[in-house]
């Protein structure tokens, strides 16, 4: 499934906040067409490392290699124009706007008149409108509504059509089912499956660990800003991840010597 | 599937329609249209009055629309009743030296700095705009004191008589010329606004910051561009002011600032960001001025026109926030 190449390469990888040593030499590679979950207990550093992946922090020390190139600028605007997509419960929509102009913020599509761009709305308006029809939104929803309209699993959804609308490599879903019904949650996770399916990377923070183990292909745990695992998913049974994340990698490793 | 449906598509039109901004201002100005109408002792409907009020509006406008940008970006821009000032003086102090086309160059010039000065400190330094244009109240206003040393000249007979100055100034087919700059400057701003990627990234930015950042926007560079947008307007309308009566004095603008803000808010500007309407904000600097008129012609004492905007401005916020409540926005 996955090549040899990873898609990103993160080696050695720390990070500071003032004194706080917020990630400790993180080493981890993730290929294409995989479908990672992410977990560890709150304040381990997760969020911090994807943070840096998709260009909102940058690192103290340690690489990141994007498809073979060292990254050496870390900014939102060039993670997304590679194509590195995050979507987080919180952020990612701007309620005051519509969908079809959420859709394209940051990236506007203009026709110019006497030279000065102006937003070319048919095309906000039909690309915006097919995607979330693909993307199941109910049909009395137009892009033309406002996204404070919507629900939390409906803005989810236009945030995933939109990642791959713009033809994404990566996918990066920090807690995308937080709040969700549980038909909702379902279907969230399905694209995301559909996703990886199509050959994208997909790294899926989550405290819940039994929907983790289910989805993903491969694991990764962390702890006070290390990574204690990282392991195929179908290698652990949820018993031991459960176990691992309580007590830690390290403890485990020593319970199993004794 | 009921459930479901209820949100969006049994929105009455009536509702839909009071989602967008500005439709709080024009029922307020219907309101008081009638208001002055009914009560009116002394004349409002005279070409005399309206044309005053057409006049000091049309400032006032350019103003509160600058201030409507910035406000939209969620900041406050406090100075520009000072940068207007200091605009003004520098267009009438220069004039001498540079002649009218280079004192409005100069004017301009002053006021994109006083602009850019603040947004630098606001976005790079991290600093509330409250605090930082606060600032450049005081300190734009000091600068006129010092610089004039508390006189300020007029213009000569020739400049008055400069093509410049009739331009911008005086009358255009028997109608203020400043409400032709006005509405010029209200057509471009709102396509910018509503029909450009920069507007989009604004209205953006004001709604939610870390947001639009997570796409990508600079978030940063478009309150600059608000705030510097806000200034130069600042600057256009003291020109425009002293086009038509260029004498002035050090105190040229105190209190616009207040006045500015309140004809944003009346005019449907939400301080929370991300909404507001630049046709609302002329409306609201119609309103504003039209106050100060009715006063004066029911011969109130024109200490009194402070105490009215203050009112009108409360009244206004209340029933803004409840249009917007009422039409669905989270507010």
């Amino acid at each position: 499934m996955s090549s040899n190449h990873p898609l990103i390469r993160v080696t050695n990888l720390d990070l500071y906040f003032g004194v706080f040593h917020a990630l400790k030499s993180v080493s981890v590679d993730f290929h294409a067409g995989e479908f990672v979950g992410l977990v560890g207990d709150n304040g381990a550093g997760k969020t911090t490392l994807i943070r840096v992946l998709c260009g909102i922090y940058a690192p103290s020390n340690g690489e990141v290699h994007f498809d073979g190139k060292r990254v050496t600028n870390f900014h939102p605007k060039l993670a997304i124009d590679q194509g590195i997509e995050t979507i987080q419960q919180a952020v990612g929509l701007c309620d005051n706007l519509s969908i079809a102009r959420n859709f394209y913020l940051g990236r506007e599509p203009v026709k110019r008149i006497l030279g000065i761009p102006f937003l070319d709305f048919n095309k906000m308006r039909d690309k915006s409108t097919r995607v979330i029809r693909t993307f199941g939104l109910r049909d009395n929803v137009s892009a033309d509504d406002e996204v404070e309209q919507l629900s939390g699993g409906e803005r989810q959804t236009v945030k995933i059509g939109r990642a791959v609308e713009f033809k994404n490599r990566v996918l990066i879903m920090d807690e995308p089912t937080n709040h969700l019904s549980v038909r909702e949650r379902e279907h969230v996770n399905e694209l995301a499956i559909q996703l990886k399916e199509q050959g994208l990377l997909v790294i899926y923070i989550t405290h819940d660990i039994s929907q983790v183990h289910k989805l993903a292909d491969r694991i990764v745990i962390m702890e006070n800003g290390e990574k204690i695992e990282d392991t195929q998913a179908d290698a652990m049974s949820l018993e031991e991840l459960e176990a691992v994340i309580r007590h830690g990698g390290r403890t485990v490793e020593k319970d199993h010597m004794h | 599937m009921a459930a479901f449906e209820t949100r969006t598509v049994a929105m009455p039109t009536i509702r839909k329609l009071a989602r967008g901004s500005g439709v709080g201002a024009i029922a307020g100005v219907v309101a008081m249209l009638v208001a002055f109408t009914l009560i009116d002792f002394s004349g409002w409907w005279t070409i005399q009055t309206l044309s005053n009020v057409m006049h000091f509006a049309s400032i006032l406008a350019l103003l509160a629309m600058g201030q409507a940008l910035v406000i939209i970006s969620k900041e406050i821009d406090l100075s520009v009743g000072s940068v207007y000032g200091l605009s003004g003086v520098t267009f009438i102090s220069m004039q001498a030296d540079l002649g009218v086309g280079g004192a409005m160059i100069a004017a301009l010039i002053v006021a994109t700095l006083c602009g850019l000065v603040q947004a630098l400190a606001v976005v790079k330094g991290g600093l509330p705009s409250m605090i930082v244009t606060l600032g450049g109240l005081f300190a734009f206003r000091g600068i006129i004191y010092v610089w004039t040393g508390g006189s300020v000249r007029g213009f000569p007979e020739e400049a008055r008589m400069h093509w410049l100055t009739r331009m911008f100034g005086g009358e255009l087919f028997g109608i203020e010329a400043a409400f032709f700059w006005m509405l010029l400057v209200l057509a471009v701003l709102s396509l910018v606004l509503w029909a450009t990627p920069f507007g989009n990234r604004l209205l953006a930015t004001g709604g939610d910051a870390e947001s639009a950042a997570t796409r990508g926007v600079r978030t940063d560079r478009v309150k600059m561009g608000a705030f510097v947008m806000c200034s130069i307007l600042a600057g256009c309308a003291g020109i425009v002011t002293l086009a038509d009566q260029p004498q002035t004095h050090v105190t040229l603008g105190e209190l616009l600032e207040l006045e500015s803000i309140a004809a944003a808010v009346i005019g449907g500007c939400l301080l929370s960001g991300g909404r507001g309407s630049l046709v609302g904000a002329v409306i609201g600097a119609f309103i504003v001025v039209s106050f100060r008129y009715e006063l004066i012609a029911l011969g109130a004492p024109s200490s009194w026109f402070i105490t009215f905007v203050g009112i009108v401005l409360i009244i206004a916020v209340v029933f803004n926030q409840w249009l917007a409540r009422w039409a669905g926005h989270n507010v």
